[in-house]
């Protein structure tokens, strides 16, 4: 059987390679640089910056993962456990930091809390002995936890979800009580769900270079860019890139390593789990927990956005956000659309080929997501003007005056980084959708001779449409908030809400940020609502209020 | 599904309609700028160039070292005509690559005093900006100051902010030290005014004011257009700041106050030198000096043009007298000094 599957889906090894070479080359081009000879400004990174800027990043992932997991988890296991007052809407609410960009968090939480601030303005009209600094490491990480904690309260509520009642029944039968049947029954199977949260959650800090700048908090993201334009040297920026790729391998090598031969597939298919009402003051003191999460990650944020756009809206409210609206719209679409059929195809490929081109290939594709984004915008811009350089002979027999950068000043080289970046979010949700119903289906379909097109569409897309639809979601959020991408790779006169975000911030006109920021923010919030209300239509159980 | 799928293909067809139309200039003559200037009042002044000379102006904007690597990445094959920044240093750092053109101009000879411009016309300073020293009234006086230099001593401990050793304007002042008093004394003085921070540098020019007037610090190293941009801030708070502190232009006595430009210059591989040698001369006329210094509070170099009336009640000013290359060649030594006293 399995070798009629080999031959049968040899279309999808085919886009996979070849989507896997794509995106192999321009990493390579560039990590070459690594073995070019130490400059200067390298030796003096490596001898008197590098030993901070590890410790702090060290420090920085280390807080942020330990309080976003635990943030994820105890929400999760809230809104699946129990039953208490306005639970179905906190289900999806929790969800909504992932609608706010940590960077606009940021500037709207140091604004808030500084001199001119509603908090300051308050603490000083109350005469309060102290006031709020957040330009730090703890309010980096304030930030992060608070922005990014949804990543590990989505997967561990779905885990949660898929958790069968059995096991923390046989645990009461046995005399546990329910304190310790959460934290030796039920905790310990969620383990694969919060680390793959947490692990998001990591990645998306080292990316960021929004936050840590503004509050100068000196991690790898710092480092990268402070070589690159305070000490004008690309290569010890690519050099630093490199060591941050070894120590994303290393996180993620001790997880493997601390997980060992465990496994935490299970098929029982019985009951779910039955939620408990929560009694005496429990019942306010946990939820008011969930709420002021609520509130920290979104409702304050976005009120003081909304009470600056009472401000500026005169100025920035204007025809053009129509224009920056339909470029955001189609970039992420588009970018979104591309990635999730691309990481189709390698979970169609991994599911039906055994071997070890295939786990290279896998782990290479999805290593985008580790490398910063400045890093992947100078690779892939090198890649491109290659390409158009090769290609020239051909442009000139369209129009023998054509310019030789063409596909490297469109928006096809943007895509195409985009693509390379959140591969692995969209290969990851796939693949545990299809993880769910195993190969039994499709191995029918081949057996009845359907087409590979025409078993995809029709029998494995229906079966993982959840996972596809929140593949999607995810990818086109990320899509729509990034920066470094958007605003190296963009052609002339292109803008998008972000880059027009980033464009008042950077002139510290912080008010004016507002309005695309708000028009962000609606649009993924609706998004999110989108995806946590179309029960009707079969979606998933990981994701839907319950 | 399929409601689904014809949405998604809704998108796809338009998304590829916008990225087809977009490299795809009129017949007409244009330019592309590669611009790190991106206020709404610089758009004006590109849309009035069009009016005038029919020539389409193309703008990428960013970031100055991301667009400098875009240059160097595109080489001869550019579509950039003309590199407008901030920071003379990182303009320095761009003919060093070997990315700018040397360009003769009656006009801009004319238009921009020599030390303002390279002296071999690879780049021309459009604005000034002075870097000064802003101070609480309440809690300094005024003839407690007197230089750059005098904030490292020890009755200014714990009362000066500036932003991080990462922000380009600090690293630039530090080059000019380096070239005024030699790397050593340079470095000493750093180390004094490390010493002498009020708090771990983070935040904007802004936020120093801010830090000022709410008493973590009294004085504040920060850039001149700030204070005027914040007397014309949509948040009323923010102008009571600017309003509550005052302006110092230190070193007039000795070496003169650091002052920085943004420039612009005609790129190597211009594919219409001419064009943007009219574009540069565009900016540096009567006109486009008066909308610089009147909408974004920053210092014409145009001398025919009057400043903003805002910075005329400060006074004229002695500025420091190097050639404002230096801040280029000095500047990988300056962050590293910078690192060496930990300024972070």
């Amino acid at each position: 059987m399995l070798r009629a599957l080999k031959q049968r889906t040899s279309v999808f090894s085919v886009i996979s390679i070849l989507a896997a070479l794509l995106i192999v080359i321009p990493m390579l081009n560039i990590l070459l640089e690594i073995f070019t000879p130490a400059s200067a400004a390298w030796i003096h990174i490596r001898e008197n910056l590098l030993r901070g800027y590890i410790i702090n990043t060290v420090v920085l992932i280390a807080l942020v993962a330990i309080f976003s997991a635990l943030v994820g988890l105890f929400s999760a296991v809230m809104v699946t456990r129990y039953e208490f007052k306005g639970r179905q809407l906190l289900s999806w609410f929790l969800i909504l930091p992932l609608a706010l960009p940590s960077y606009i968090a940021a500037y709207i939480y140091a604004d808030m809390v500084s001199y001119t601030g509603t908090v300051g303005r308050l603490l000083r009209s109350i005469n309060a002995p102290f006031s709020i600094d957040v330009m730090n490491m703890g309010g980096a990480v304030f930030i992060f936890v608070v922005t990014l904690y949804p990543y590990v309260y989505m997967l561990t509520r779905a885990a949660l979800s898929r958790q069968s009642a059995s096991f923390s029944e046989n645990a009461r039968i046995l005399g546990a009580s329910p304190f310790r049947t959460l934290f030796t029954v039920i905790i310990p199977l969620l383990r694969p769900a919060v680390v793959a949260g947490t692990l998001l959650v990591v990645l998306e800090t080292l990316n960021d270079y929004g936050v840590v700048a503004y509050f100068n908090v000196r991690v790898f993201s710092f480092a990268i860019f402070d070589a690159w334009f305070r000490l004008g040297d690309t290569v010890a920026a690519i050099r630093l890139s490199g060591v941050l790729m070894l120590l994303v391998f290393v996180v993620i090598f001790i997880e493997r390593i601390i997980r060992g031969k465990r496994r935490y597939a299970s098929n029982v298919k019985t009951k779910p789990l039955e939620r408990k009402p929560l009694t005496g003051a429990k019942r306010f003191i946990l939820p008011g927990l969930l709420w002021s999460l609520m509130a920290l990650g979104f409702f304050i944020p976005v009120m003081q956005l909304i009470y600056y756009a009472t401000m500026t809206y005169q100025t920035t409210l204007n025809l053009e956000l129509v224009y920056l609206v339909v470029n955001s719209l189609t970039l992420a679409i588009t970018a979104t659309l591309l990635t999730v059929f691309i990481a189709l195809m390698l979970a169609n490929y991994n599911r039906t080929h055994q071997s070890q081109l295939k786990h290279g290939l896998l782990k290479i594709t999805n290593l985008g997501y580790a490398i910063p984004g400045a890093v992947i915008a100078i690779a892939v811009m090198v890649f491109f003007i290659d390409i158009d350089h090769a290609l020239y002979p051909l442009y000139q027999l369209f129009d023998a005056n054509a310019p030789r950068l063409i596909l490297s000043s469109s928006l096809i080289m943007l895509t195409f980084a985009f693509v390379l970046r959140f591969m692995a979010i969209g290969y990851n949700s796939i693949e545990s959708a299809y993880d769910k119903i195993g190969t039994t289906y499709t191995e029918a379909a081949y057996s009845l001779n359907a087409s590979k097109w025409k078993t995809l569409w029709t029998v494995d897309l229906p079966l993982i449409k959840q996972g596809l639809v929140s593949a999607m979601i995810i990818v086109f959020i990320d899509v729509f908030k990034e920066l470094p991408l958007t605003l190296i790779l963009r052609p002339t006169n292109y803008d998008t809400l972000a880059s027009q975000v980033y464009r008042y911030a950077r002139e510290e006109m912080l008010q004016e940020i507002a309005v695309p920021s708000l028009i962000m923010v609606i649009i993924s919030s609706i998004l999110i609502y989108l995806l946590t209300h179309s029960r009707k239509k079969g979606v998933p159980a990981n994701v839907r209020p319950n | 599904m399929k409601k689904f799928a014809l949405t998604m293909l809704l998108a796809l067809v338009v998304f590829s309609a916008s990225a087809c139309t977009l490299g795809v200039d009129s017949d007409g003559e244009s330019i592309t700028i590669y611009s790190e200037r991106h206020y709404d009042t610089d758009q004006i002044l590109f849309d009035r160039f069009e009016d005038q000379t029919g020539i389409t102006v193309n703008v990428i904007d960013g970031d100055a070292d991301p667009l400098i690597n875009r240059l160097e990445n595109e080489g001869e094959d550019t579509s950039a005509d003309v590199l407008l920044i901030a920071d003379a240093g990182r303009l320095h750092r761009a003919k060093d690559k070997n990315l700018l053109q040397s360009v003769e101009s009656e006009t801009l000879s004319n238009n921009i005093p020599s030390n303002y411009r390279d002296s071999d016309n690879y780049w021309f300073g459009l604005t000034k900006r002075a870097r000064v020293l802003v101070y609480h009234p309440d809690r300094v006086d005024e003839s407690a100051l007197s230089t750059y230099e005098s904030l490292s001593n020890p009755e200014f401990e714990g009362r000066v902010v500036t932003r991080t050793s990462a922000n380009i304007y600090n690293q630039s002042l530090m080059a000019s030290f380096i070239e005024i008093m030699g790397q050593d004394d340079a470095k000493a003085w750093a180390e004094g005014l490390v010493n002498n921070f009020a708090r771990q540098p983070a935040g904007n020019d802004r936020d120093q004011a801010k830090y000022v007037v709410e008493g973590n610090a009294d004085i504040a190293i920060m850039n001149t257009y700030y204070i005027g941009r914040m007397m014309n801030s949509s948040d009323t708070f923010e102008q009571e700041v600017a309003d509550t502190v005052e302006v110092f232009f230190p070193n007039q006595e000795t070496t003169g106050t650091h002052v920085n430009v943004s420039a612009a210059g005609v790129t190597r591989y211009s594919p219409n030198p001419e064009a943007a040698t009219q574009f540069i001369e565009f900016l540096s006329n009567e006109e486009s000096q008066s909308s610089f210094a009147n909408a974004n509070y920053e210092y014409p170099v145009n001398e025919h043009v009057e400043p903003h009336d805002l910075l005329k009640s400060w006074g004229d000013f002695k500025a420091q007298d190097i050639n404002l290359s230096v801040l280029g060649e000095n500047s990988q030594r300056a962050a590293i000094i910078m690192d060496e006293v930990d300024w972070r």
